[in-house]
């Protein structure tokens, strides 16, 4: 009896686990050899040692796409959460249609943020800079995307516009767990309006606080689909994203056994990043 | 509570909200505007490009669908998706069954569930090349690799789902059916399975939406196949419309339209979905 | 641990997995008849293959062909590559993508190819030039080739009684005249990267030396001596372009060329079945840049835009040269010329575009040079950083940069290139 159990189980599980292996874990050490070879991706190639990773350090574009995701994600998390905790504060008030809004709110997620980008590339080119030069802002009456210092920002809206819709119904769930009584109790104590929030809501929903923030960082740090969309990386190649460098110089470009170089400090970097995430805020979590 | 309090609605926080909704209806509305219009409508004053078309044409539309071969995207990316989450639900119920009853007392399934957990810090940058070689080596460059890399990027997160959700449901289940004399592989699939219903539905929902609108993969792994998805059609015909930007969105319009339909009918389950997922 | 054994069973169950359920996506090709793909990388010519690809197999039974014209074809190649799935012939253009290919014996040698002998030699000459080091055999059947240089609006020239430049400051001139006149000289696309080549290319083929890229890869000349006339050129073009020039596209370029909103429009032959596709009616011709400061110094800055190779995976190499045969047949390549103001590769009486009137001075002439980007690896994004250099005007830092990211990127064919030297000497 015992043994039909346990080797059910192996069955039930050693075929998905060799699929995973296969197609998650072997490649994944391929990626790890290649990063050690100079391949194009074709052709014969060579074993060049660690020449990749030292030059991985030297490189300005690599250094600059870095620069860019990195400033793109902080930027992003900072904007998406403050707008979405507002909205999910105003969502869970008191309203009438709360479930229209909140499915109307939700919509942008639901989009493919390829076709979504595109939509945005007309608007940043052709009526940003319209309704600016009617209004006779001068500073403005050029598309964002193509100077050097503001084209990020628009690629951060685009994000942002769609991140902040999952958010937010992250957010909402966190409200709602939020009992009626801690109110009350505060209302007792006076406190109203930002003192409220800062010392009765906000330690409450903290592991939701932490959830977006995973979330969102992680989601930044990968983005590959509005920049293909919106910049193709320019302009001067002020805003590649990591993804979307690995993808165009190692797949398209000839630098597979370099690319596959900068996918592995990549990914250390993302698994550094998550762990110190998750340490952080479990212990925040444990202090309150 | 009072039910007087709940119609006392907060009329500055509405007005606000509905305000706020302006930014999510302007990019639809100019979508769905420019998509109707014909390119001599357009002139390059904002009013030009916002009012609304002369005529309501559909003829955008037909060309759009064959310029980037509509029907047979569309089919593409719903055989994909449907294909998908049919598996996932199948497979990682199963393995996030197993790992979730033993790990607790085997160090050896613990050590495969954090195996695969892990997977989920693995970005597909890394993988997307030697995939692109070995999905092709396995002759596996065509939608059926799409789904099986599908099956295997979206394991780590929704074994995490299902083993955390098995937590909430009684071993008393399974050993009354053992005791009935049932095997262990009937006692899943007639009582266990059904009993997860809640998670099929937050797995089905949050692996439809990553996988319908996903780029990358289909792009990586299909490329030159002859075949595409939505969004892959997307990018590969963007160069063809030129500056006929009504064709453009004619196009994209197309390409949304069917998740925002799946959206209105389903939106309960997919809000829900959406939020168990991430929160668990 | 099983190691090495368990990794291959875990392949094998991989791939019949896959298998089992993917039956019936391979050919099903008939008996008796070979399938010959060719993959080409001009989407613009898609219309034309289509029409061969349909011609050829109506009257051929024994073989049947594909021809495919996928957006961005050299990523999709290049994809293919990398999953080792080659197609029978590749249509390409003469650049260092074919130089790659040649390196990684990709190609088939066709010197055995009876129609090359039809092909102008100056042509085959470039393609040699192309290789990394020389290899033995010929890789390629140019089939057309390009022109790029300024394209002008005809009527607006006339109306004004505007005088073709011959030298640069002649050129300048022009523009200053046309600003005065009230309309505007050019119009970039520059949010497009690549675009920014365009013009870059046309004035160095008059400043720079041919070889310049040899020279270097040679460790005897720089960028910073070879390019610094050209950059400093360019960047006096950009005052006479519209006011934004990074915000729009060659899409838009050509849709405000064709609109009248420029005079002028910098940029290749190929980029005219755009423009008339926006407005068909219009009368363009070119004239080659004038970038030197005598007219003696000017060339035409020329390259083969379309090449067909075979790869050296086809099975049936008898079949390709068939195919290859059709394509170059004088009625076809005619059509092509036709519909895509190509220049043709082969000899022969071709009529030419009449937008190609301006140049054919320099084309009968044989005064050609081609493209300097062709020796750029595309994965040093030449492009971008001349988009840069435009943004920035640091003439310095961009030369500086250049020159050190050529070292960078091309480490490996500078090896190659000394090895084979001390090889063989210098030639």
């Amino acid at each position: 009896m015992k043994n039909e159990k346990k080797r059910t189980y192996l069955l039930m599980t050693l075929p998905i686990l060799a699929l995973f292996i296969c197609f998650n874990t072997i490649p994944l050490i391929q990626g790890v050899i290649y990063s050690f070879t100079n391949s194009r991706g074709f052709g014969s190639y060579d074993y060049v040692g660690l020449r990749n990773y030292i030059d991985l350090f030297q490189d300005l574009r690599v250094g600059k796409s870095y620069l860019f995701t990195i400033k793109l994600a902080i930027g992003s998390t900072i904007v998406v959460n403050v707008i979405s905790l507002i909205l999910a504060l105003a969502l869970n008030s008191k309203i009438r249609a709360k479930s229209f809004f909140r499915a109307a709110y939700f919509l942008p997620n639901i989009l493919g943020s390829l076709v979504v980008g595109y939509i945005f590339n007309y608007f940043f080119t052709y009526i940003m800079p319209a309704f600016f030069q009617m209004l006779g802002t001068d500073a403005l009456s050029t598309s964002i995307l193509s100077n050097t210092k503001t084209a990020w920002i628009g690629v951060l809206i685009v994000c942002a516009w769609q991140a902040i819709a999952m958010n937010t119904i992250i957010y909402i769930s966190g409200l709602q767990t939020v009992p009626e009584e801690v109110y009350e109790a505060g209302d007792l104590d006076g406190a109203t309006g930002w003192a409220r929030f800062k010392n009765l809501t906000f330690p409450l929903i903290i592991p939701f606080f932490t959830i977006n923030m995973v979330l969102s960082v992680k989601n930044f740090l990968m983005v590959f689909d509005q920049i293909m969309a919106l910049t193709q990386g320019g302009p001067a190649q002020s805003t590649e994203s990591i993804s979307y460098l690995i993808y165009k110089n190692g797949m398209a470009g000839g630098q597979f056994g370099f690319q596959s170089a900068n996918a592995v400090v990549f990914f250390i970097v993302i698994v550094t990043i998550s762990v110190l995430q998750m340490r952080f805020s479990s212990k925040k979590e444990e202090q309150l | 509570m009072k039910a007087k309090e709940n119609i006392k609605a907060n009329w500055p926080v509405m007005v606000l909200l509905i305000l706020g909704l302006s930014t999510i209806i302007f990019p639809l509305y100019m979508t769905i505007v420019i998509a109707f219009k014909n390119p001599s409508d357009m002139t390059t004053t904002i009013s030009g490009i916002l009012s609304l078309p002369k005529s309501w044409s559909l003829d955008n539309f037909r060309q759009a669908m064959e310029i980037t071969d509509f029907w047979h995207s569309l089919g593409y990316s719903l055989l994909i998706t449907s294909i998908t989450i049919v598996l996932c639900i199948l497979l990682h119920s199963m393995i996030g069954y197993v790992l979730g009853r033993t790990r607790a007392k085997s160090k050896f399934y613990n050590f495969i569930y954090l195996f695969i957990v892990s997977g989920m810090f693995v970005p597909f940058a890394i993988l997307m090349m030697p995939l692109a070689k070995q999905t092709a080596v396995m002759h596996l460059g065509n939608w059926g690799g799409v789904i099986l890399l599908y099956v295997v990027f979206y394991m780590p997160m929704n074994i995490l789902l299902y083993s955390g959700y098995l937590v909430n449901i009684p071993t008393a289940l399974e050993e009354a059916a053992r005791v009935d004399g049932a095997s262990t592989w009937k006692t899943y699939w007639s009582i266990i399975f059904p009993i997860m219903k809640p998670m099929h539905a937050t797995v089905a929902v949050i692996t439809a939406l990553a996988v319908w609108n996903d780029v990358m993969t289909p792009l990586v792994i299909m490329a030159g196949s002859g075949t595409n998805t939505l969004p892959l059609a997307q990018l590969n015909f963007q160069t063809q419309f030129g500056t006929n930007y009504n064709l453009a969105f004619a196009s994209y319009l197309l390409s949304l339209i069917p998740i925002l339909i799946f959206y209105v009918i389903c939106q309960k389950q997919i809000l829900n979905g959406v939020v168990n997922g991430a929160v668990k | 641990m099983k190691g090495k054994h368990a990794k291959n069973l875990l392949y094998a169950g991989c791939v019949v997995l896959g298998a089992v359920s993917f039956t019936g996506c391979g050919s099903s090709a008939k008996e008796g008849v070979t399938e010959i793909e060719i993959v080409q990388y001009k989407p613009e010519a898609a219309n034309y293959f289509e029409k061969v690809e349909k011609a050829f197999n109506e009257s051929h039974d024994n073989i049947h062909l594909t021809i495919n014209s996928p957006n961005d074809a050299s990523t999709i190649l290049r994809t293919r590559f990398i999953r080792e799935d080659y197609p029978d012939i590749i249509g390409i253009g003469g650049d260092i993508n074919y130089s790659y290919y040649v390196d990684a014996k990709i190609l088939a040698d066709v010197s055995d190819y009876e129609g090359l002998k039809d092909i102008t030699p100056a042509y085959i000459a470039i393609d040699e030039a192309l290789e990394l080091v020389p290899v033995e055999g010929n890789f390629a059947v140019p089939y057309v080739a390009n022109a790029a240089g300024i394209l002008y609006n005809r009527d607006m020239f006339e109306e004004h009684g505007w005088q073709i430049p011959n030298t640069w400051q002649e050129l300048l001139d022009l523009c200053e005249q046309i600003k005065a006149d009230g309309e505007q000289p050019f119009y970039f696309g520059f949010k497009d990267t690549w675009t920014c080549l365009a013009p870059w290319n046309a004035m160095a083929v008059d400043l720079a030396d041919a070889d310049a890229a040899r020279q270097v890869n040679r460790g005897e000349a720089t960028f910073t001596e070879q390019y610094r006339e050209t950059a400093e050129k360019y960047l006096q073009l950009l005052k006479y372009g519209q006011s934004d020039p990074f915000a729009y596209g060659y899409n838009d370029a050509c849709t405000a060329f064709a609109n009248g909103e420029s005079a002028m429009y910098t940029i290749g032959s190929y980029a005219v079945p755009q423009i008339k596709s926006v407005n068909p009616d219009m009368n363009i011709d070119s004239f080659v840049f004038p970038a030197g400061d005598t007219k003696e110094q000017n060339t035409l800055n020329s390259g083969i835009d379309l090449q067909f190779c075979v790869t050296a995976a086809c099975k049936n190499k008898e079949a390709a040269y068939e195919v290859l045969d059709f394509l170059l047949a004088d009625e076809n390549l005619q059509q092509y010329i036709d519909d895509q103001n190509a220049v043709p590769c082969k000899q022969g009486d071709f009529r030419l575009a009449p937008m190609l009137d301006g140049m054919s001075e320099y084309i009968q002439a044989g005064n050609m040079t081609d493209y300097q980007d062709h020796y750029y690896p595309s994965e040093m994004a030449v492009d971008a950083l001349l988009q840069t250099y435009l943004i920035e005007k640091d003439t310095d830092k961009f030369l500086e940069t250049f020159d050190t990211n050529w070292i960078r990127y091309n480490r490996d064919i500078i090896k190659m290139v000394q090895d084979y030297e001390a090889e063989h000497g210098n030639e």
